[in-house]
């Protein structure tokens, strides 16, 4: 395909004028992020002795995967101006798929995550297809298939259902080279998510549509196929995220992800990714999962009650946002 | 206006007023279908009993839907809706009361209440500039927290009988809380098409650069529309506690995506600066009698979520290709 910017290649070129000033910008951000994090280390050692252990710190992982890596879903769809509402749902819907297909039995699970993958990335595409085509507001889009997929999953099971082998329940609370494997898992596509936008073509892409899809449109970029791949990127998110939840939990669970639509947006925008599009990146999502996930395992060490760990929740998001700087209006 | 102007001039012009036409009137075409539909699949819909319980449903989202298109006009969106009649309605029952004269204090702490929440909203979007998504969704997750701690995830069912009354009476066979709905459609709707404060709602929406180098406060209209929204929101969680008589701490649940919904469906552009109070209310009509045949024909209730998703899908098709 004929390509107007010469910059445009794929290829490790981090000095191109375009990506220099987005970064230092960015760094400012994680800045805040980190001081924060650090603060709330300091903070949890002196009210609980067992809060800077390992054992703590791994289980803080099995629970941070889910989070982490939807909101890493959220935070491609989020890079091209949109945004997915359909993520918890899928979450939901996956698990229900995914424990019914597995039903204790360890030999069809190298086929049944196959499927599942296929599953949420072609959910994934459906939205993207419908947000190209409709050329409408993705966040009706997405909502409108939040609501029949929730219909349909409710058709199927209306209580938590299926089972899953043993096996997999090793996935979700064993180790690998002494790492609790969902830490690792994490980290491995976070990697792979960060690569893909920095260092290729279709994911330098979702920036520039981002930044402003007419210009993208204007040097060569088809709009319509990045968009359907940042959607399906995110359903094949969901997936895994379902992945790791139906491990940990051993169900299928219709209504389960009905609350990580909104708490995968948290993570994206305290890591300095704008709803507008165009700037940020998965550094700052992992950093905001890894905040919040904190915060609210010191809050339970604090006894406080989960339900002012959504008070704080919501004063994150405002602080994040509106308070610490001008960065993401 | 702008559908017509932004059309392609390649577009001849008798095309474009069928466009037009169907872009005003399609809305209604679709619901007199649905009604026709309707009474020939189940003789049970046109029963007044029924109508008269769509209707009753259909008032505590109406005043929503009312609040949200003000919102949905400038360009905004309010997530907290929910969370806010929840709060409310939780507000309303720690007053104890369980003399009728009651009623009219617990109204004015709502609205009170409400309009507090309002500029608060209001506040992060147009003098921070938070993005109205993210602040209305930070605004509901901290009402809910402190809701449930106040209840400690408790339900409670200490009202004036009078609210219930109101919720879910009727005067002349016409629910009450109906009336008031087009009470609130009539002031608010006056609002809107007759007044300065109006047409400057519809000026920031369509163009708030435009509309602030010309002189209009942008700001402080942004501000009212959350105001007057979070207020219509308080009124409509009071009548929706009276018709389901309990606070569970999740009255209202999901009417921040429904009200939104059906004002997309009655019309109301997401972009900002287009679209009617009655419209949006139309729409709520819409999604009412699908949600009804739904049931009356026998349908597991789990098929009214496919259809309202199917809806709103096709909803957004019918406006996306209408108005680009």
């Amino acid at each position: 395909m004929f390509c107007a910017w010469p910059c445009w290649r794929a290829g490790p070129r981090r000095r191109t004028p375009v990506s220099r000033p987005q970064r230092s910008r960015i760094n400012h951000s994680y800045t805040v992020v980190i001081i924060l994090i650090l603060l709330l280390l300091v903070a949890g050692s002196q009210i609980s002795d067992r809060f800077l252990t390992w054992r703590n710190f791994s289980t803080l992982f099995q629970q941070m995967v889910v989070l982490s890596i939807a909101s890493l879903g959220q935070t491609v769809v989020i890079l091209t101006g949109g945004i997915d509402l359909a993520i918890g749902q899928l979450v939901g819907s996956c698990t229900v798929l995914l424990a019914n297909m597995l039903d204790w039995r360890p030999d069809l699970l190298v086929p049944a995550i196959l499927l599942l993958l296929v599953f949420g990335a072609g959910v994934g595409l459906l939205n993207g297809a419908l947000i190209v085509g409709l050329r409408h507001n993705p966040l009706i889009v997405t909502l409108g298939t939040a609501s029949a997929l929730l219909g349909a999953t409710l058709l199927y099971s209306k209580v938590p259902s299926g089972s899953v082998p043993d096996e997999m329940q090793d996935m979700a609370y064993g180790d690998i080279f002494g790492l609790p494997i969902p830490a690792v898992a994490t980290l491995v596509v976070f990697l792979l998510c960060g690569i893909w936008l920095r260092y290729t073509r279709s994911g330098r892409a979702i920036y520039f549509v981002g930044g402003s899809a007419e210009s993208a449109r204007l040097n060569g970029i088809s709009v319509g196929r990045v968009l359907l791949y940042a959607y399906a990127f995110s359903g094949l998110c969901s997936a895994i995220a379902a992945f790791f939840l139906t491990a940990r939990t051993g169900i299928g669970d219709p209504r389960i992800g009905a609350a990580l639509t909104l708490s995968s947006i948290t993570p994206v925008v305290v890591g300095g990714t704008t709803l507008t599009g165009g700037r940020g990146g998965v550094i700052g999502t992992l950093l905001g999962a890894f905040l919040v996930s904190l915060l609210n395992n010191l809050l339970n060490y604090m006894n406080v009650s989960s339900f002012y760990q959504w008070v704080v929740q919501g004063l994150i998001i405002i602080a994040a946002v509106g308070l610490l700087g001008r960065r993401n209006r | 206006m702008a559908a017509a102007s932004n059309s392609p001039p390649s577009a001849s012009a008798p095309q474009r007023d069928t466009a037009r036409l169907l872009h005003r009137y399609g809305l209604l075409a679709v619901l007199a279908i649905l009604l026709v539909v309707a009474s020939i699949a189940s003789p049970a819909f046109l029963q007044p009993r029924n109508i008269q319980d769509i209707l009753t449903q259909a008032a505590p989202l109406g005043m929503v839907v009312l609040g949200q298109t003000f919102v949905i006009l400038v360009r905004g969106l309010d997530l907290s809706v929910a969370s806010l009649m929840a709060t409310v309605a939780v507000l309303a029952t720690a007053f104890r009361a369980t003399a009728d004269y009651m009623i009219l204090p617990i109204f004015l702490a709502a609205i009170l209440f409400a309009t507090l929440v309002g500029l608060v909203n209001g506040w992060l979007v147009a003098k921070r500039h938070i993005s109205p998504f993210l602040a209305t969704l930070a605004v509901m997750i901290i009402l809910q927290g402190v809701r449930f701690a106040y209840t400690g995830g408790q339900p409670i069912s200490t009202l004036p009988p009078g609210i219930a009354v109101l919720a879910t009476g009727t005067i002349l066979g016409v629910p009450i809380n109906l009336c008031v709905l087009l009470v609130l459609a009539v002031i608010f709707g006056f609002l809107l098409l007759r007044t300065r404060f109006g047409r400057q709602v519809y000026m920031v929406g369509g163009n708030p650069k435009a509309a602030r180098l010309v002189g209009i406060p942008a700001d402080r209209i942004t501000i009212a529309c959350y105001v007057i929204c979070s207020i219509l929101s308080g009124i409509g969680g009071l009548f929706l506690l009276g018709y389901v008589g309990t606070v569970s701490n999740w009255v209202g649940q999901g009417y921040e995506l429904d009200s939104i919904v059906a004002a997309v469906i009655g019309g109301v552009a997401l972009s900002g600066g287009r679209g009617s109070i009655v419209g949006a209310l139309l729409g709520v009509l819409v999604l009412l009698v699908v949600s009804n045949l739904v049931l009356l024909l026998g349908l597991p209730i789990e098929a009214q979520l496919i259809v309202k998703g199917v809806i709103v899908i096709g909803a957004s098709a019918f406006y996306g290709t209408q108005t680009r």
